[in-house]
């Protein structure tokens, strides 16, 4: 029983600290989705009303938007940077002059703040200062500006992240190829199989876990992205990269309509969830089982 | 089917070489067993026969053709790995299929060919396991089931049975002597196990450190060995070795063993004096009266046979006989040898004379 105690003693900082800041807020933020409240109107009281904001959210257009252009995002994003992070990964399991190096450069983004982020790809990227328009314009004679065009705004987003986070997706490739076998390999050169046939039966499979685990975490990051976004475009041009997040934050605070934004974040810590959840049941569970 | 050539093979990892130039020719249908102590070279050899391991000098061909630089799944072999090398994420009866698949066969033939296999290695019941469920003896099953399912050019088989309990080993043995028959195709087998190597093979390749030492049939190696190395790793238990020299006593040549002991000599051409490694078999020696008299170490009984242990001087040698022998420590046997068992070697240069 000393054990039990121990334990409880040794986890009760974390649990305070969660409850504080995890468990209270969401409470909270539950609480007032069910109000309608604007604390800097003329009537700043929390007024409630029911299921009436869950009610006009379903049917409000500009959070379906949102909605959309958010899941086009993270489906282009994390699936380049699965594509991208393991093509890197295999390389740096390979020897090349320089490897080193360019491991290490190649993490830099990771360390990088997400306003950070966004502060060099809007200094990289505005029209007659920016290095990327400057030499689209010069070499290929391509017009870019992501304050006017809606297409080069999500690209860039999108390249962006792919930038900022393609390096954790080979961090943890590079980790699931190291820990793998090398007998299953050879054994399945002899029984036949193509590089491509090794792929599809050995690799992937054996580092299914790793990648899953990958996508979970890129795909709950991405579906918040918030402050890189605002700091690129602010959500636009007009509303074409305007993710929930953004959405969200411009509920609230341009708008200070609290209780409709608490209802938005409940919905979208909702669809997060069960896009988790089903992640997991079809891909993760099935595997865990067995191994 | 095809006829495996392996002309003045070395490996180098870096700058150490651990194969010097091993040669070895084996026909078409032969099944070859490589044995020799740990670490000697054989799954180095083994490896480079697949393709998995590159050939440093030296050419391996298969069937004629070169194979240096041909990839492991263009040579046309099926290998059991040592470590058995299961897909960790595959059932047992997706692992066995997984070359017909390769090879895109049809599912009624993969069927077919995995039942039967499973059926021949006891596995039918653990068909939907996954290795991680199974016993070590079952994973070397299903890695030899993903062998003996194709009909390649050469089979490699990397101490398939090592752990089997003595049935099932004998049961597989036979199995796969039963394959090489019905299939007749050629056989590289890697055993440390002398009844395996002896009762399989065609031909027996003993390696030592990177080196072959001898290349012969079981029984050739074993009446025949061309030095001391291979005298004593072939046959057990063990040939006993003593040494000496030789002499003439009263007109009659003998050895005479650096304690002492004296032993009686097959014609040899070797001089008197000559400085002499003396070999006999355990199985070789009769206990009965005329014989060396010897003073009993260890006595160990078997049931079918009785294994002793005698000393003279500090000259140790064992005998092993049919029959039971109730002989109690310290007290004294005469060791009978008759002279055409014996095997003689050059101490210095440990080469047959
Ligand atoms: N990758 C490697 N790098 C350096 N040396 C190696 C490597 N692989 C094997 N060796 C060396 O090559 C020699 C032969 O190894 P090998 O595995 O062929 O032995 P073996 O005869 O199969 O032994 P065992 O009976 O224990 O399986 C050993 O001395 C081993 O240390
Ligand atoms: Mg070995």
């Amino acid at each position: 029983m000393q054990s039990k105690r121990l334990g409880w003693i040794l986890l009760a900082p974390t649990l305070v600290i969660l409850f504080f800041f995890g468990v209270l807020p969401f409470f909270y933020v539950v609480f007032v989705s069910f109000h309608s409240w604007n604390p800097f109107a003329v009537n700043p009281e929390m007024v409630f009303n029911g299921a009436d904001n869950f009610r006009q959210i379903v049917f409000d257009p500009a959070f379906l938007h949102s909605i959309g252009v958010t899941v086009m995002f993270v489906f282009f994003a994390v699936v380049s940077e699965l594509i991208l992070g393991y093509i890197l990964a295999q390389a740096f399991m390979r020897d090349f002059p320089g490897k080193a190096i360019f491991r290490t450069i190649h993490t830099l983004p990771l360390i990088m703040a997400p306003i950070i982020v966004g502060s060099v790809w809007k200094l990289m990227t505005t029209p007659s200062i920016g290095i990327i328009p400057h030499y689209l314009d010069e070499w290929f004679g391509i017009t870019m500006n992501i304050g006017t065009s809606a297409p080069a705004a999500f690209a860039t987003i999108v390249l962006m992240d792919v930038w900022h986070w393609t390096p954790l997706v080979t961090l943890t490739l590079i980790a699931a190829l190291v820990s793998l076998p090398p007998d299953p390999f050879e054994q399945a050169q002899i029984d036949g199989a193509g590089k491509r046939q090794i792929f599809w039966h050995i690799t992937l499979p054996m580092i299914a876990p790793a990648v899953v685990a990958t996508v979970f975490i890129r795909l709950m990051d991405a579906l918040r992205t918030v402050d890189e976004v605002w700091m690129l475009t602010g959500g636009g041009p007009g509303s074409a990269t305007r993710f929930v997040g953004v959405h969200i934050f411009k509920e609230v605070f341009p708008k200070t309509n609290y209780g409709y934004g608490s209802t938005i974040s409940v919905i979208v810590l909702y669809l997060t969830i069960v896009s988790c959840w089903l992640l997991y049941v079809t891909m993760l569970a099935p595997r865990t089982k067995r191994d | 089917m095809a006829n495996v050539t392996i002309d003045n093979v070395i490996k180098r990892y870096g700058s150490v070489q651990v194969m010097h130039g091993v040669s070895v020719d084996i026909e078409d249908g032969e099944f070859v067993v490589l044995v020799g102590p740990s670490g000697c070279g054989k799954s180095t050899l083994l490896r480079m026969l697949a393709g998995l391991e590159e050939i440093s000098d030296g050419t391996i061909s298969i069937g004629d053709r070169v194979v240096n630089d041909v990839l492991p799944k263009e040579r046309d072999i099926a290998m059991v790995f040592q470590s058995y090398a299961l897909y960790p994420h595959k059932t047992v009866y997706d692992n066995i299929g997984f070359p017909l698949k390769m090879a895109k066969r049809s599912q009624s033939e993969i069927d077919d060919k995995v039942t039967k296999a499973a059926d021949i290695l006891d596995l039918t019941k653990y068909l939907k396991r996954y290795p991680k469920e199974l016993s070590g003896g079952q994973r070397q099953r299903v890695a030899m089931g993903r062998a003996i399912v194709r009909d390649p050019q050469v089979f490699l088989f990397d101490e398939p049975l090592s752990n089997l309990d003595a049935k099932l080993r004998v049961t597989m043995r036979i199995e796969i002597k039963e394959l090489h028959q019905r299939l007749g195709t050629t056989i590289v087998y890697v055993t440390h196990d002398q009844i395996e190597a002896m009762t399989m093979a065609d031909k027996i390749v003993v390696m030592r450190d990177g080196r072959v030492e001898q290349i012969g049939s079981p029984l050739d190696l074993y009446d025949n060995p061309d030095n001391v190395f291979v005298a004593g790793f072939i046959g057990s238990p063990s040939m006993n070795f003593v040494h000496g020299k030789i002499a003439t006593e009263e007109g009659v040549r003998v050895f005479v063993s650096d304690s002492g002991l004296k032993l009686p000599l097959p014609e040899t051409t070797a001089r008197d004096g000559q400085e002499i490694t003396y070999g006999i078999r355990p199985e070789h020696i009769q206990i009965g009266p005329g014989g060396v008299e010897m003073d009993v170490v260890v006595v160990e009984p078997t049931g079918s046979e009785t294994q002793i242990f005698a000393k003279a001087g500090k000259d140790l040698i064992d005998a092993l006989v049919k029959e039971r022998i109730n002989a109690r420590p310290g007290s004294k046997l005469g060791f009978v040898i008759n002279p055409a068992d014996v095997h003689l070697f050059d101490r210095a240069s440990e080469q047959r004379i």
